[in-house]
């Protein structure tokens, strides 16, 4: 039993330890585009999203999205408000006639960070809560907050955004 | 926050595994086992105090560890109600992610152990035990600025004095045997259970003091020292 009992110290100092991180480890703003009614709607003009950097320099966050449903864009870690920029294109062609359409519209995302924490082996990395949106209107109609927790969740819809039916 | 669902559900556990061991033991077999031998020796041993060796090698040796004693009274050679209490510390810089975690802070378990021996009063012990723990400890998590990936902007990053509580139980197994005069030395192995935190926004906090390393595994022993007094 005295022999059992110094195996038994040996084993316990030699512990092993794993390391514990998410999976799903991308924090981003989830868009659904929708119709007036309600319904998910898949927009035909192409859709570019850029914001700036601290450098004053462009960085492009969602490039020509086409055909699409909804979208993902990159949040900062620790900022106030995010300023995106969107641009809608379409080219149509009808015979000879090629019509060039383009619209821009500034958003401006505000929120609060808040630092998020799984173990010392994964990657710092900050939680948000948004806590408002507002844009201008030259091809958006709306965008609505539906879900203000931006987290590692990849199914949450963060915003609703609702392009104008008129053009 | 109390995480509610976690006390609930280990309530619901422990009132279930009573009820089996209720229903699958007889009521003299109960009686039996909460009750002392009959013999001539007296009920009131002694106390004994005792000193962990792991945790102190692992203070000793990696960023987090304990010191922790424990104060055990004998009863009949049988039953053994301990007060365990520790110090816990941890001091971590991760190389890879530069993210330094520390917390220091004392514990405290309660509980009693049974000496399932049929020869309860030789040199050698097997227990078996139950015991109640709970801390209360703050963490600072930090690192040095870094750049916002997209923007390039610099982002600190870090958690000042989050003021954490922690409960859990363990069930525990351990040997003692008397080695020289009143000297024992005595392992044990613990399965631990959280059944309530607090932490904040937080997740989960990295090391726990008494608990350990959250998620590594729920098992952890002790090596002890042991003076009879």
């Amino acid at each position: 039993m005295r022999k059992l009992l110094y195996l038994m110290l040996v084993m316990m100092v030699a512990a092993c330890s794993s390391i514990d991180c998410p999976v799903d480890n991308v924090v981003e703003t989830r868009y659904t585009i929708m119709d007036n009614e309600g319904d998910k709607l898949t927009l035909s003009d192409s859709i570019t999203v850029w914001s700036t950097r601290a450098n004053g320099k462009d960085t492009i966050l969602l490039n020509r999205g086409i055909d699409i449903d909804h979208f993902a864009l990159q949040i900062s870690n620790s900022h106030p408000e995010d300023i995106l920029f969107f641009s809608f294109d379409k080219t149509t062609v009808e015979g000879n006639d090629t019509t060039r359409f383009h619209r821009q519209d500034t958003v401006w995302v505000k929120k609060d960070d808040y630092p998020s924490f799984e173990s010392v082996d994964c990657s710092a990395v900050f939680f948000h809560t948004l806590t408002g949106v507002r844009y201008t209107h030259n091809y958006i109609d709306s965008i609505v907050i539906n879900n203000p927790s931006v987290t590692y969740d990849p199914y949450t819809v963060h915003f609703y955004f609702y392009p104008k039916t008129d053009f | 926050m109390i995480h509610i669902r976690f006390i609930s559900t280990s309530i619901r556990r422990l009132i279930f595994s009573l009820l089996f061991l209720m229903a699958v033991t007889s009521a003299s077999a109960q009686v039996k086992f909460f009750s002392f031998q009959k013999d001539s020796i007296p009920t009131f041993r002694g106390f004994a105090v005792s000193f962990d060796l792991v945790g102190a090698g692992l203070m000793q040796f990696t960023d987090n560890g304990q010191y922790e004693g424990a104060l055990r009274v004998n009863l009949h050679d049988e039953w053994f109600p301990i007060l365990e209490a520790g110090l816990g510390k941890a001091d971590h810089n991760d190389d890879v992610t530069h993210i330094h975690y520390s917390t220091s802070a004392p514990y405290f378990r309660i509980g009693i152990d049974k000496n399932m021996l049929k020869e309860k009063h030789g040199p050698y012990r097997l227990y078996v035990g139950l015991r109640y723990a709970f801390t209360s400890y703050k963490v600072d998590i930090s690192r040095p600025d870094f750049l916002d990936p997209v923007w390039k902007w610099e982002t600190s990053y870090g958690i000042k004095d989050l003021t954490c509580k922690y409960h859990w139980i363990e069930a525990v197994v351990g040997v003692d045997a008397k080695v020289f005069g009143p000297l024992h030395l005595g392992w044990s192995f613990r399965y631990k259970r959280r059944i309530a935190h607090s932490e904040g926004n937080l997740e989960r906090t990295w090391y726990v003091p008494g608990f350990g390393l959250y998620g590594d595994t729920r098992l952890g022993g002790t090596f002890n020292v042991i003076v009879d007094i």
